[in-house]
């Protein structure tokens, strides 16, 4: 089992989580002061689920069809919990946060392929 | 009950969710510290260091040591020694329904070992499905209180409703009620897949004695046909009912690792003193989410192969997976602390879900609370508070209590109790807004202090040479800090009920006046 | 659900059958279609007892919640009689009572 890949679902998760929580009125007035754009639902929902959906891709890839979804559903649980927290708590780190798993995520991609 | 479906549900989900809460918990805390019992053990045997122990000399040592016990037991079972418990672990009975009896040999020697007696990781481990309690009763009990979970999880699920709006949301600082909800919501939804594979594998892996209706019908009750047909265990001989001489144990172990490319982790020796007598080796499970362990079986008196289990088809498959899932034996460090932190969040839950129960049920204004609903927070404070409190003594217990004391992993046990005991003999004494933050900050300090006292009487501390236990450690620290959080959250719910009651005081005298 | 009336002995009476009826009726409907579906599923027996089993639970759960859901104790108790007769039946049919006994 490779820590790396983990990581990367999580880091995947995280930002879907993120986009996701940011389609909810609620956090996104928490987040950023005001109801969430019109227009802007439908692209931060879809890229929720694909990040969600890639980060099963990855877990699948990289730990075969049996380990890969029940790490999957681990990196889920753990990136919820995390988004829970900062939109709770923190909420103006949210986007920033979420925004900042993306290119980390490209930077476990070497790893994760030499691994 | 009430009309309507959602109504009904949030009944069924209220009640069937308190009566099973407080075993939940003790279930949900135990069996989370227990993907860490390997662990656990080791830290409470520090006497232990790393061996290199020989399988086939250990065999033989545990073989003798046992017909030196009971030569005409019904079986044996001889647990090698792995890199992290450096001991043989041997079981002896003389008859299927008990007592079982056990011992722990050095490597070394073959004799009882010199390290402290304590039943270690596996208290909490057996804890976990047996409550302590005579072993069948216990499992009967959890297993039906996994089974009210699953019930409880289902009519949470409809009674929700709003699921995804409300997936991230804590909403912090509101009414307490809402809180509570929300904090139970939250650890709910969160880990649900968690939730539900758990308690419905949990189900699974005592499954043949819940449902062995199965087995009644197709076999007839021949649970070992059933077992075999399936490819779970080897085809094993009758005792032919007179004495005969076992053949080494050791040397069946040495066939098995060169037929199998790795040492077995366990021997289990069927009618030793029988002219045929059966040895079945038991090697770890293969990488893999599965629970099926390769064996092979011996003939115990001439030490020939007779058999090898195997050929397991889709549904055996299927099953053992769930009760690998369980178990989580494949999981490396990083997904081992994603399932921990599912565990903790089952616990969260359950915990919230039993005071979320009370603090609905509080009576508004100074009408007096029930006898019923005093219980329940009495019950809800021994077992949240009360719990933890017991594990931190248990693992005190374990530093302070004298080393060649009699009985002494009994004491440690004790231990364990007595400090739950007193938590809720606490709880019950004092009132309710001050028990809670001052329960807390007891489990908070006695977790503080296990790595001190086991530094000041091992001398293993991390910043010691060759430091074996820091893992621990920092555990044992961070569910402090997480006790300590706990307490202040408490202690300041008790000051903002306070300041209201300041607050409304005035007004009430003159409402009154 | 927190301010109720006086409870009546009636509704009481009815919270515990449905408990009674969830439990054992439950637990009869599950062990009932884990003996007939081990004798009947067209696969091997071993794997017949081991899919049976698996399913067991979350029959038992589905009639549990069932009783629960449904408006009265004379409904629920029609339920799971409506499904333990025919698999009691179905059982007698496939033989499992006589040679057991």
């Amino acid at each position: 089992m490779n820590p790396a890949v983990t990581l990367l679902n999580l880091v995947l998760c995280f930002a879907g989580f993120g986009a996701l929580a940011l389609s909810l009125d609620r956090h996104h007035r928490d987040a950023l002061g005001s109801r969430v754009p019109a227009g802007r639902v439908l692209p931060l929902r879809l890229a929720g689920w694909c990040l969600i959906l890639a980060s099963l891709a990855v877990a699948i890839a990289f730990e075969g069809a049996n380990f890969g979804p029940v790490q999957w559903i681990g990196a889920l649980t753990g990136a919820a919990l995390l988004v829970v927290g900062l939109a709770s708590y923190r909420p103006a780190w949210l986007r920033p946060a979420a925004l900042s798993a993306l290119p980390l995520g490209i930077l476990l991609l070497p790893v994760v392929l030499a691994g | 009950m009430r009309q309507g479906l959602r109504q009904s549900m949030a009944w069924l989900h209220a009640w069937s969710g308190l009566v099973v809460g407080w075993v939940l918990f003790a279930v949900f805390v135990t069996g989370t510290a227990s993907y860490y019992k390997a662990e656990i053990s080791q830290w409470m045997r520090p006497e232990l260091g790393a061996v290199q122990a020989d399988p086939v000399r250990s065999a033989d040592l545990a073989a003798a040591f046992l017909k030196g016990k009971m030569p005409d037991a019904a079986g044996w079972y001889i647990e090698l020694p792995k890199p992290e418990e450096p001991l043989i672990t041997v079981h002896w009975w003389k008859s299927l329904e008990g007592p079982f009896h056990q011992a722990l040999l050095d490597p070394e020697t073959g004799a009882p070992t010199k390290a402290r007696a304590t039943k270690g990781g596996d208290f909490l481990y057996r804890f976990h499905f047996e409550l302590s309690m005579p072993p069948m009763l216990g499992r009967y009990i959890v297993g039906a209180c996994a089974l009210v979970m699953l019930v409880a999880l289902v009519s949470g699920i409809v009674t929700h409703r709003r699921i995804f709006a409300d997936f991230f949301t804590f909403r912090r600082g509101k009414a307490s009620q809402r809180n509570w909800l929300d904090a139970h919501n939250v650890t709910g939804v969160l880990a649900l897949p968690f939730h539900l594979m758990i308690a419905y594998t949990g189900l699974v892996t005592l499954a043949p004695m819940y449902m062995p209706w199965g087995v009644q019908t197709a076999y007839k009750g021949d649970e070992i046909r059933f077992f075999v047909e399936s490819g779970m265990m080897p085809e094993m001989r009758a005792p032919a009912g007179r004495p005969g001489e076992l053949a080494s144990v050791g040397a069946m172990v040495a066939t098995a690792t060169a037929r199998q490319g790795e040492a077995p982790e366990g021997i289990g020796i069927y009618n030793p003193g029988d002219a045929q007598a059966s040895v079945v080796a038991t090697f770890e499970e293969p990488h893999g989410l599965a629970h099926l362990h390769p064996q092979i079986a011996f003939d115990g008196a001439t030490g020939a192969v007779l058999a090898t289990n195997g050929g397991v088809r889709a549904a055996a498959t299927t099953s053992a997976v769930m009760v690998g899932i369980h178990e989580a034996h494949f999981a490396g460090p990083a997904l081992r602390v994603l399932f921990f932190l599912c565990g903790v969040l089952g616990a969260a839950t359950v915990a919230t879900g039993l005071v979320l129960w009370t603090v609905a049920r509080t009576p508004k204004g100074a009408r007096e609370a029930g006898l019923g609903l005093r219980l329940v927070r009495i019950l809800n404070l021994g077992t949240i508070a009360g719990l933890p409190v017991a594990v931190a003594a248990y693992f005190l217990a374990n530093r302070l209590l004298p080393v060649d004391l009699a009985a002494r992993a009994e004491w440690e046990v004790g231990a364990f109790f007595a400090a739950w005991l007193l938590v809720a003999l606490f709880g019950a004494a004092r009132a309710e807004a001050r028990a809670w933050p001052e329960a807390f900050a007891a489990a908070a300090l006695l977790f503080c202090a296990v790595p001190l006292v086991s530094a000041a009487t091992t001398g293993a501390h991390p910043f010691a040479a060759g430091a074996r236990f820091v893992g621990f450690d920092l555990a044992m620290l961070a569910l402090a800090a997480g006790f300590a959080f706990a307490a202040r959250k408490a202690g300041r719910g008790v000051l903002d009920t306070a300041r209201r009651r300041a607050a409304r005081t005035p007004a009430e005298e003159a409402f009154q006046a | 659900m927190s301010a109720r009336p006086i409870i009546g002995l009636r509704y009481r009476a009815a919270v515990l059958g449905r408990v009674l009826l969830a439990a054992l009726g439950g637990y009869a409907v599950a062990a009932l279609a884990t003996g007939l579906l081990s004798l009947v599923l067209p696969m091997p027996r071993s794997e017949a007892v081991v899919t049976a089993t698996l399913l067991s639970f979350a029959l038992m759960v589905a009639v549990v919640v069932a009783v629960f859901a449904v408006r009265s104790l004379g409904r629920a108790a029609l339920v799971v009689a409506g499904l333990a007769l025919p698999l009691g039946l179905g059982l007698w049919l496939a033989g499992a009572f006589a040679g057991a006994a």
